[in-house]
């Protein structure tokens, strides 16, 4: 499929990975469903079962898009989040100057994207919040802020709904977070782009 | 009550005149039965560099509504230097009155020979005739000038009430105080308990016991360790009330300069004149409903430029800057006034109940939502003393620190490295009174420096900067502050980071000591300077 069919039918593919239990499974079913229950649209997950769930690389494929999905499976991927080393060069390869990379920034520190690459300490911040089981909800709130691949208000419901009772509200603070920081992020290339990049100018 | 009396009231013109040169001139008039003015009230001087900015000040604060110093040329001086002083201190002053909204040129140096009494005559002439195009000052004389005597220093209801409010009888006299208090560590002879048994025994009319209600520093550190915690700084600040009303006084530093200044914002027509210096690329929007309150960091830059190279505006106008990185266009207030902080904590509650009813008045009116200030003392008085006095404000008050701590949590900035070792002093209001000793911390702890070492006092623990209210400042205090500094070049640090301005003008005067000359200097900035110029987007 070349880029402009791609664009045609506004599909999204995005591949999710980290170490297992990291929350990366939770963080691709997350994103698909804001899309599809929440904001209407087309969505699948295909997710790594097998030794990588408990421990290993692994990872989650989900694609979004306005029309009937013919294939599950990502081979390039729009999006790339990436929350270990080991995932993030399990994948390397895939990426095209298209794509849009999201790390944690201290658990993939190595990192030489062709594409536009964007970082945050996920992990640090969650542990911050008091959990660091979050930093997956976290980097879901930073990639909806980058890429706007779901709305916010389905992002949020779909948090709530599938994150353990009694920690909705912790969760929904942990999105906003990381969303909060994705604007941040996209604001400050913005400013030193235009050659402002402290407060004394 | 007010405007009838500034129309009936004649303009009064204060003639400080030198003795040498241009009293003869005057004398001339008066002989020749010239007609000098009635507005015109002649003070014989000895030279006009001995009246220094306080009495320029005074004599508005006091009801003048033109000063006139008049003298030799320069060059001509009898004692060498008077006509130059004169003249720097006609201009610092004339700065100030322009701050306040009063203008410049309500204050005149002028010099005459002894033979140009008719010169003397139409400057006296031309003063009076500009005056009275100008109208008399905004100033009105301050209230509880009067003092009200015949309240029993040593019982009666008000000091029982005192010792009541403030739980003196649970002082143990255990002297955790004392082992504290860091006046009577440098060995001054000052003992928080002595004040609080003297108050029970009904002793404060000792001149020691007077003494030391003066000169504490209200830094709160005694109250920090009170075993029955006992608020002594509060304590205090009623006491030297009590005293003002027996007009038992305290020292008024820098010659009360300070203190005329804020009573003069007591006044309710006085339109100060503020931001006029603003550097052009700040951005502010006076329909914000975030406003940000300077403090009197300009003032202390003209008083105090004189003898220490200050810049305290600058701490005003780097937090400025710091908003506008985070796209907070804050409202200025033109005629924005003290907070009134230091007239509370000198006694004069009078005039501080009147600024603050002024100011909560002013600013309730604006519709904003947000105050933010940089300044510890100004947060602590909008923040809690004007709740604590009745005065409810209609938005939240916040420190700079809490809106950049809020704003850095959530944002994509790192910080430039920064090559320097770095200590802190804090902010006795900030840290002890308002019980933030974090909020700094959170932000230094950001920082990229060389290294941070806190001094051997620090936080809840830390050593005042050696004054407060401008009240009280004796060698102890210098002892003190040579102290601080000398804790502070322990820690090996080249950068001394402050949260107060009032810290960098005290220690910064310690560092003048001739004896000790450069050793005690050090490089000293604003926390919130050090931020603007390090802080970055990722």
């Amino acid at each position: 499929m070349t880029d402009k069919e791609k664009n045609t039918i506004a599909q999204t593919e995005i591949i999710v990975t980290g170490f297992g239990g990291q929350g990366i499974i939770l963080a691709g079913k997350i994103l698909g469903m804001a899309a599809s229950l929440g904001d209407h649209k087309e969505s699948t997950l295909v997710q790594a079962y097998g030794p990588e769930s408990r421990g290993g690389a692994c990872n989650a494929q989900v694609i979004i898009s306005n029309t009937p999905i013919h294939y599950p499976y990502v081979q390039y991927p729009d999006i790339l989040i990436a929350m270990s080393q080991a995932g993030y060069d399990k994948f390397a390869g895939q990426i095209t100057e298209d794509s849009i990379l999201l790390i944690d920034q201290d658990l993939v520190p190595t990192v030489d994207a062709p594409c536009p690459a964007y970082a945050i300490s996920s992990t640090r911040m969650a542990e911050k919040l008091g959990n660091k089981m979050m930093a997956n909800i976290i980097m879901v709130g930073f990639t909806t802020a980058i890429t706007q691949l779901v709305s916010t208000s389905s992002a949020e419901d779909m948090i709530a709904k599938s994150v353990p009772k009694g920690t909705e509200q912790k969760n929904i603070a942990a999105f906003t977070k990381g969303y909060d920081y994705g604007l941040s992020t996209l604001k400050g290339r913005e400013r030193k782009a235009a050659g402002q990049t402290g407060a004394i100018v | 009550m007010t405007m009838h009396n500034k129309e009936s009231s004649p303009i009064k013109i204060i003639l400080f005149l030198c003795n040498w040169g241009a009293h003869a001139a005057y004398q001339t008039l008066q002989d020749e039965q010239r007609p000098i003015p009635d507005e015109v009230h002649m003070v014989r001087i000895p030279c006009t560099g001995r009246i220094d900015r306080a009495l320029l000040l005074k004599a508005f604060s006091m009801g003048g509504d033109g000063v006139a110093l008049v003298g030799c040329d320069p060059g001509t001086c009898r004692y060498g230097t008077g006509t130059a002083t004169a003249q720097r201190n006609t201009k610092d002053t004339g700065m100030i009155l322009d701050l306040l909204g009063l203008g410049s040129d309500r204050l005149r140096f002028a010099s005459f020979l002894p033979d140009e009494s008719e010169k003397l005559l139409l400057f006296l002439e031309t003063f009076l005739h500009d005056l009275q195009q100008r109208g008399k000052t905004s100033i009105q004389p301050a209230v509880g000038a009067q003092p009200v005597t015949n309240i029993p220093m040593n019982a009666g209801p008000e000091l029982q009430q005192l010792i009541a409010a403030h739980d003196i009888y649970a002082c143990q006299d255990c002297g955790k105080c004392s082992s504290a208090c860091p006046l009577a560590l440098i060995g001054k002879p000052f003992s928080a308990r002595g004040i609080a048994t003297a108050a029970i025994a009904g002793n404060l009319n000792d001149e020691s016991v007077k003494e030391n209600v003066w000169s504490c520093l209200t830094c709160g550190l005694c109250y920090e360790r009170c075993p029955s915690a006992v608020n002594f700084p509060k304590f205090i600040k009623e006491l030297r009330h009590l005293y003002k009303q027996n007009n038992k006084l305290g020292d008024e530093t820098h010659g009360g300069f300070l203190h005329a200044l804020m009573r003069s914002m007591a006044s309710p027509e006085l339109t100060p004149n503020r931001w006029q210096d603003i550097p052009q690329e700040l951005q502010v929007d006076q329909k914000s409903n975030i406003l940000f309150y300077g403090g009197c960091a300009p003032y202390y830059d003209i008083f105090f430029n004189k003898h220490l190279d200050v810049h305290t505006e600058k701490i005003l106008f780097d937090a400025i800057r710091l908003l506008n990185f985070f796209d907070v266009h804050p409202r200025l207030l033109k005629d924005e006034r003290c907070c009134g902080h230091d007239l509370l904590w000198s006694g004069d509650k009078e005039c501080f109940l009147q600024i603050a009813r002024l100011n909560a008045d002013r600013l309730n009116s604006l519709g904003i939502d947000t105050m933010i200030t940089s300044c510890p003392e100004c947060y602590m008085t909008f923040n809690t003393t004007y709740p604590a006095h009745g005065l409810a404000l209609n938005f939240e008050v916040i420190h700079l620190y809490e809106f950049l701590e809020k704003e850095i949590d959530r944002s994509a900035v790192s910080f430039k490295p920064l090559a320097k070792n770095i200590t802190f002093q804090d902010s006795c209001r900030l840290t002890r009174l308002e019980d933030k000793p974090e909020l700094p911390r959170q932000l230094l702890d950001r920082l990229s420096p060389e290294s941070f070492q806190e001094m051997q006092e620090s936080g809840r623990a830390a050593v005042c900067c050696g004054n407060s209210a401008w009240t009280g400042c004796d060698s102890y205090s210098k002892a003190m502050q040579v102290k601080r500094l000398e804790q502070a070049q322990d820690t090996g640090a080249d950068l001394l980071v402050t949260a107060c301005p009032k810290c960098q003008i005290h220690l910064k005067c310690a560092m003048e000591d001739p004896l000790r000359l450069n050793k005690l200097s050090i490089d000293m900035q604003d926390l919130t300077s050090v931020i603007a110029q390090s802080i970055s987007w990722k």
